[in-house]
């Protein structure tokens, strides 16, 4: 099985005292502790203002499963972010710099998880750690 | 300005025939600027369980109404179960985002989108007497004296559990909002809701009662067993 890692590190100054809070943990295959995600996607995109798009398309094969998303936005310009949504529904903004790692289990398969950029073209790199998922047929 | 900042790598040596090494580390700003996010909920743990399957609830992790709406807010949860098939399945909304399975661990934005709150107006008029009572939401309010303003001002110095007020510091009239945003199902209030108790009497009408809509981006887990599993969550907001 393949041994895949995802690790964060949250440290801030804002509390009186200092916070940090550190965790790992290996990308398995739902409900298993013995056999790892084995398949993923990654990409980088630019998307221009005003557009939304499906970033992961949600198939048959990833219908419940323990899919994990990590989407960043490598935009530089603070002012520019990316709303994320689940089949329509607005999860948050992504802004430059920013980064997420979610759990996403394509609940159905309409559950495409999609983008909308604003202020400018952002620049978007995105992995998707899954247990497979359907191809398209041929045209 | 203080300093917050988000560290993600996902290592793997036999995913793919070359070794994978994805990092990135995110200083966490309030949206659009550069400026540190201000404010932070947590380190939470809480332990989840039921008396059977049939009576698992899904537990409210945070409400849209109590944090800024499109703020650039970040919330981590970790399900810290050992247990490879105990899951959170975490919801924003109705929308199913995925399961945390044992040990996994989750870091998203959140846009925090309420809905709106309802609201009503009471104003007293008529005759009160001091020592008269006004009952609503489980508080009795006891009139101070006979003057209306001053049975206003006390009406919104008590702490009602599910609503807030609004006093414009001059007149009998007490503005009550909903604590949490909710749906045009609820009851539109009116002066029966609340219990008076007064001889001469004192009347409070309650007028320019309004439903409101339902939060559309409450966080919520669900846990998949009915026995004890514990998450962890911090909210890091605007």
């Amino acid at each position: 099985m393949a041994t895949t890692t995802a690790a964060v590190t949250l440290t801030s100054d804002l509390l009186s005292d200092n916070m940090s809070v550190t965790t790992s943990t290996t990308c398995m295959k739902a409900g298993t502790n013995a056999d790892g995600l084995d398949q993923m996607d990654m990409g980088y995109i630019e998307l221009a203002s005003g557009t939304q798009k499906n970033l992961i398309d949600a198939t048959a094969l990833g219908v419940g499963k323990a899919n994990k998303v990590y989407i960043c936005n490598e935009s530089t310009d603070e002012t520019y972010y990316i709303a994320i949504m689940i089949d329509g529904m607005a999860i948050g903004h992504l802004y430059a710099g920013d980064w997420m790692f979610l759990p996403w289990d394509a609940n159905d398969e309409a559950a495409d998880i999609e983008v909308l950029a604003h202020t400018g073209t952002n620049k978007i790199g995105f992995a998707c750690f899954h247990e497979g998922r359907t191809l398209l047929a041929v045209d | 300005m203080a300093t917050t900042t988000a560290t993600i790598t996902i290592n793997s040596t036999d995913l793919l025939t070359d070794e994978l090494s994805l990092s990135s580390i995110a200083t966490l700003t309030t949206a659009g600027t550069s400026t540190g996010v201000t404010q932070a909920s947590g380190l939470a743990r809480k332990t989840t369980s039921a008396a059977s399957a049939a009576a698992i609830q899904a537990n409210v992790l945070y409400r849209a109404g109590d944090y800024t709406a499109n703020g650039a807010n970040k919330v981590y949860v970790k399900n810290t179960s050992t247990t490879a098939a105990e899951f959170y399945t975490v919801t924003i909304d109705q929308e199913e985002l995925g399961r945390l399975y044992a040990g996994d661990w989750m870091f998203m934005p959140w846009n925090a989108t309420s809905g709106t709150k309802q609201v009503f107006t009471v104003t007293f008029a008529s005759t009160w007497a001091a020592g008269e009572t006004w009952t609503f939401d489980g508080i009795t309010m006891t009139c101070p004296s006979a003057t209306l303003a001053l049975i206003a001002a006390e009406v919104h110095t008590l702490n009602y559990p599910n609503w807030t007020t609004t006093y414009g510091g001059s007149g009998a009239a007490v503005v009550f909002t909903a604590r949490y945003a909710s749906d045009a199902t609820e009851i539109v209030y009116a002066t029966g809701d609340a219990t008076i108790v007064s001889a001469n009497p004192g009347t409070a009408a309650i007028s320019a009662a309004a439903v409101g809509s339902a939060s559309e981006s409450d966080i919520t887990i669900r846990p998949s067993v009915h026995t004890a599993m514990t998450y962890e969550t911090l909210l890091i907001n605007e």
